[in-house]
């Protein structure tokens, strides 16, 4: 690399050669046009299945002692489309459902919840539900599932 | 490009920059087709939406994918699978996690479409109940919160 010399000790002006400097942009350009994906980031909505070391043969959910209550939602397929039943009071509306939740959580929390699907409900639906019930705050959230099948 | 002579030097004559930005280059290429790599080998599902969705964590787990497309495609990782034989996987799959003293833990991804009714994804849930499974997710897109 040349660099204009001098002989006396002045200082010697800075000379920026170009090349790297492109090829670093160029790289930087190439890494963020091959990192963008435009499909949204997956993320995991975990489950509360039966404990870790617990049997596995429960597959009816029993109410504990110490509970009294517990929430049984049940999501129905009607007309085409999603209908609610919270401990046996219909509801149209998922944000209605959600109002009561949130006043359920107010006065008693840890209740479990019982989600009792139809088999014609999509996931969609499904989801839209536990995702409320987590947003709410409630931590116990079970699928009912039919013994026998 | 004009290369400086030895004379009067005790370096080498040759431009160290180049070189670091070839080997910068492999690194980044590197990491990103590895990062890239991985998300692709997923089979393309339309995910339901979820607000309180968590971001997956990079646990040492063996994961296992259950993906339904619709209520007869289950494929469990990218090979289809016959409903009445799920179970019987599910079950291996839990044994080989439990016997073994050092296997790591199992955990079982559903990714779901989202038109796929409840009743397709039941069995499965109930299936790794049997199984005594306990680490179950469901794969879903975040949603803004």
């Amino acid at each position: 690399m040349r660099a204009p010399s001098r002989h006396d000790n002045e200082r010697q002006p800075l000379e920026v050669k170009m090349t790297p400097m492109i090829d670093v942009i160029f790289l930087l350009l190439i890494f963020f046009v091959t990192t963008s994906s435009f499909q949204p980031p997956e993320e995991v909505l975990p489950t509360n299945m039966s404990l870790p070391g617990s049997t596995s043969e429960t597959v009816e959910i029993d109410p504990l002692e110490e509970d009294l209550d517990e929430i049984v939602v049940k999501v129905l397929w009607r007309q085409g489309g999603p209908r609610w039943e919270v401990n046996q009071r219909e509801y149209q509306n998922l944000d209605q459902v959600g109002g009561v939740l949130t006043a359920v959580v107010g006065f008693q929390d840890d209740l479990p919840v019982i989600l009792d699907v139809e088999g014609v409900v999509p996931m969609e639906s499904v989801i839209d539900v536990y995702d409320l019930c987590r947003q709410i705050g409630l931590q116990r959230i079970q699928f009912a599932a039919a013994a026998g099948t | 490009m004009r290369s400086p002579t030895n004379l009067g030097r005790g370096s080498i004559g040759f431009n160290m920059t180049p070189m670091i930005d070839v080997v910068f280059l492999l690194i980044i290429f590197f990491l990103v087709s590895s990062h890239l790599a991985r998300q692709e080998t997923q089979v393309a599902v339309d995910l339901p939406d979820a607000v309180s969705s968590d971001r997956p964590e990079e646990e040492d787990v063996r994961r296992l994918f259950v993906n339904v497309l619709s209520e007869n495609r289950i494929l469990v990782g990218s090979q289809p699978i016959e409903s009445a034989r799920l179970e019987t996987l599910l079950n291996y799959e839990s044994q080989r996690s439990l016997g073994a003293g050092s296997a790591r833990p199992l955990e079982v991804r559903i990714r779901t479409d989202r038109t796929v009714p409840y009743r397709a994804v039941e069995p499965i849930l109930l299936a790794c109940a049997r199984s005594g499974i306990w680490n179950v997710k469901f794969a879903v897109v975040g949603s803004p919160k």
